[in-house]
């Protein structure tokens, strides 16, 4: 009997920081040490702090071992022979007070969290139907067969207040019963895992890190709703989550909770995954069914019938994302008034976000409905590193907007984020400092969904390449006032008349950042400078003088021969040569630290 | 069949249910432009022109697809439509050929008689154009799509109409384009001469061949204003 297991993270995060070698290397190591009898190393999905990865957990005592390489892997192993010690050079240290922290339990990056759709992630192993069922897997599915009518089960969904968590937050349990009332007798289920955003890898953690929560949820819902049949739609950018899901499948088939008679009770019940060829804009319901008929993901027009009336072959659809799915058996094991005891009024149970950029602490995070951004960037994300200054998150992945400090008050529920000018959207959060253009960010994120429009209806294909047009020029100093305006005009109008919700939210980042950082669009037009030191058309490159030890290297390396200067002569940047490719900063001796980057296009020779 | 009562632009109206927007409006002579419409065809909604506003609802929506509910009140011709639409047709314009001079269809061109009686100038943005080698190795017809507004009414027409799949849309975002099986010229082998679509595109963008000094169709447009 196992005395010790030791959890190592396989997801696809985790295996590229090296987890598989280091797992190879730390089984060899605990068979030659002979403690094969009393340790256990199991593969678990990602535990979401990627800023770590890898990660290694010895339970039951509950120590981290954060970025650990393969050479560590003797010690490791060597620590759990019974006269072995924990080692402290492994152990995560708080990025604030430098302390060492040797249980995962007392990370302020988890002990903030509350994690429930993410729960079993990193603690069970995907691939092992048996982990799932041991932390009371398919007990909902049980309770609900054995117990619960169709009608019972939307109850409860509706009772729990579950909004969906694909961006809508439409409320799940009304979407539930106006499938459910639809006549018909072939209906489907789908589930959306179609996550397209960059910057975004909740639904492909669930996926990798405890699959079954999602077929599970998909049974119970096809249960509710009438449908015999469900279809996972998934990137086919994520083979190790469509690996995991097919095996969680077979293995649900094996055991009788999917196939003709679900554990024995006469309902039918069966999932096919199906592999999305990578359009963000099949995310969208009605695309998303088209792609699954397999014609080009366009959205219908609205108002079209509901997908729950009329969705896959014409036949009545229930669409939920991955983590609404995920978050039915903890509703019904747990019951509806749990569920809607946590949250906000409106906006019931917690949020998955993928924390990313300029954040001490980058990973995914699952918090309750109603905390704060600032809890969630300062406390969990650990700030900014590096001393710089916040500048703003945006959420909601590229059509969200980006919020500035001052709203950093805002709780995260659906209606406060809409009502700031930005969105939940995907559940992707992206923190800026000082050092990033605002300006440039609308443009990357306007760059991203101005490719991914369909190209259907005029205001989205054409009014997006305008928008970006217009921020190219002005991010290359060759913008005009009035085009601030235009940016606006053009941006509500495509807001206001697109089919779907792409075209309908594509213009957010501009609007938000003009609406918040308006000064430094005038700066970039009017000051022809780039504040933030990012736009290469708006900014020089100089040479302190009084820095500069004529050490000849950028002089030498510069490809457009733009310093002058020699031994013994401090250089100069000629301003009218000089390309702004950011050589001679790379290149000069950090002790000297004599380039820099200032704002603005600098034509005075300085020295 | 069920009668409705509705609003558009203050007007008391009443009409059957099951109807658009768009034909209450023209059954009621009030006229609202439309470029990818087209009676004989299931609406299609892509070119968004005919987008009006409806109280209570947060966008604009395409009038051509969206059918009357008991109570709707709408506006055909607000600030905000007018608005938006002449946006619309100034992007069109930014991206279209704009060589009227030498089209065969300018004067019987509906989004240059649109763009006029939306008085839509010279564009405001960049003039971004998609340039693409006219097709004419078909003896029937003649593709530019350099002109081609991507309205696909000659999709849904060549789909409904002749019962045909020649035409489909390929690519993403800007590069969208009306295609041929797998982006091929069109010739000979994939359409005969039925002129259907040719019927239907409301630019230059589908025409037949035509002799050197052959009188341009339609009257010259006279621009009012």
């Amino acid at each position: 009997m196992p005395v010790r297991t030791v959890l190592l993270g396989q997801g696809t995060c985790c295996i590229s920081a090296g987890a598989k070698q280091i797992s190879a290397a730390l089984r060899e190591e605990i068979a030659r040490l002979d403690l094969a009898g009393t340790v256990q190393v199991k593969h678990t999905g990602c535990r979401g702090f990627s800023q770590i990865d890898p990660v290694v957990i010895i339970e039951p005592e509950g120590l981290l071992y954060s970025e650990v390489k393969v050479d560590d892997a003797p010690e490791i192993a060597r620590s759990l022979l019974p006269q072995g010690q924990p080692i402290e050079r492994l152990f995560y240290r708080d990025p604030v007070t430098d302390r060492a922290i040797p249980h995962h339990r007392d990370i302020t990056f988890y002990n903030k969290q509350q994690r429930t759709v993410l729960k079993n992630c990193g603690y069970i192993d995907p691939e092992e139907i048996d982990d799932y069922l041991a932390v009371g897997g398919y007990q909902a599915l049980r309770k609900v067969l054995s117990e619960m009518t169709p009608e019972q089960v939307i109850e409860a969904v509706k009772r729990s207040g579950l909004r969906g968590l694909g961006g809508g937050g439409f409320p799940a349990g009304r979407k539930w019963e106006a499938c459910r009332r639809v006549p018909g007798d072939e209906k489907y289920v789908v589930c959306n895992a179609d996550e397209g955003d960059p910057g975004a890898f909740q639904d492909r953690s669930v996926l990798e890190g405890d699959p079954h929560s999602v077929v599970e949820g998909m049974i119970i819902a096809g249960y509710a709703v009438g449908a015999t049949k469900g279809y996972v739609y998934v990137r086919a950018e994520y083979p190790l989550a469509v690996k995991r899901l097919g095996i969680a499948i077979a293995e649900a088939r094996e055991r009788g909770f999917l196939g003709e008679n679900v554990l024995g009770n006469g309902f039918g019940f069966d999932i096919e995954i199906f592999q999305g060829a990578g359009a963000f804009v099949c995310g969208e319901s009605t695309a998303l069914t088209l792609s699954l008929e397999g014609a080009r993901g366009m959205p219908k027009p609205l108002p079209r019938p509901r997908t729950t009336e009329v969705g896959l072959w014409g036949r009545p659809t229930l669409l939920n994302n991955v983590k609404t799915f995920a978050n039915i058996r903890w509703i019904i094991n747990k019951g509806a008034e749990w569920f809607a005891s946590q949250g906000t009024e409106k906006s019931k149970g917690t949020a998955i976000f993928s924390l990313t950029g300029k954040i001490t602490n980058c990973g995914l995070i699952e918090v309750p409905m109603g905390i704060t951004l600032r809890e969630i960037i300062f406390d969990i994300g650990g700030g900014v590193p590096g001393g710089r200054t916040f500048k703003a998150v945006q959420t909601g992945g590229p059509s969200g907007g980006v919020l500035p400090e001052g709203l950093l008050g805002t709780p995260i529920d659906f209606d406060s984020l809409t009502a700031a000018g930005s969105m939940m959207g995907s559940g992707g959060m992206v923190v800026v400092d000082e050092d990033t253009c605002m300006v440039d960010l609308a443009r990357y994120f306007l760059d991203f969904t101005q490719k991914e429009s369909c190209g259907q209806c005029s205001l989205c294909r054409l009014g997006s390449v305008q928008m970006l047009e217009i921020l190219n020029a002005i991010t290359e100093g060759n913008g005009r006032i009035e085009d601030i305006d235009l940016l606006i005009e053009l941006g509500e109008s495509v807001k206001i008349g697109s089919i779907c919700g792409l075209g309908q939210s594509a213009p957010n980042p501009v609007l938000s950042t003009i609406r918040y950082f308006r000064e430094e669009y005038e700066s970039h037009i009017l000051e022809k400078k780039c504040p933030a030191r990012v736009c290469k058309g708006l900014i020089s490159y100089i040479i302190v003088s009084d820095k500069c030890k004529a050490c000849m290297i950028c002089l030498r390396k510069c490809p457009v021969e733009a310093i002058k200067g020699g031994k013994k002569e401090v250089h100069v940047i000629d301003q009218d040569k000089c390309t702004r490719c950011g050589v001679c900063l790379s290149v000069c001796p950090e002790r000297f630290g004599a380039v820099e980057i200032i704002p603005g296009r600098e034509v005075k020779i300085h020295g | 069949m069920e009668q409705i009562a509705l609003t558009i632009n203050d007007r008391q109206l009443s009409a059957s249910s099951g109807m658009t927007i768009l034909e209450v409006a023209k059954e009621n002579s009030i006229d609202i432009p439309a470029l990818c419409y087209r009676q004989e065809l299931s609406p299609i909604g892509a070119c968004r022109i005919c987008v009006v506003e409806v109280e209570r609802s947060e966008t604009l929506v395409g009038s051509c697809h969206t059918p009357i509910a008991q109570g709707m009140v709408i506006h055909t011709h607000s600030k905000k439509v007018l608005q938006v639409r002449k946006t619309m047709v100034e992007l069109l314009l930014a991206s279209h050929c704009g060589n009227c001079f030498m089209c065969d269809k300018a004067n019987i061109c509906e989004l240059r008689s649109i763009a006029t009686d939306l008085e839509v100038g010279l564009p405001r943005f960049q003039v971004k154009k998609r340039y693409y080698p006219v097709e004419d190795a078909s003896p029937f017809i003649v593709r530019d799509l350099t002109k081609c507004i991507l309205c696909r009414r000659c999709v849904s027409a060549c789909n409904e109409i002749k019962k045909e799949k020649v035409f489909g849309i390929a690519y993403r975002g800007f590069d969208s384009k009306v295609v041929v099986d797998f982006d091929q010229p069109i010739d000979k082998d994939v359409c005969r001469d039925c002129d259907v679509c040719i019927s239907f595109c409301p630019t230059g963008a589908l025409s037949k061949h035509g002799e050197i000094g052959e009188e341009k169709k339609g009257e010259p447009l006279i621009i009012s204003g």
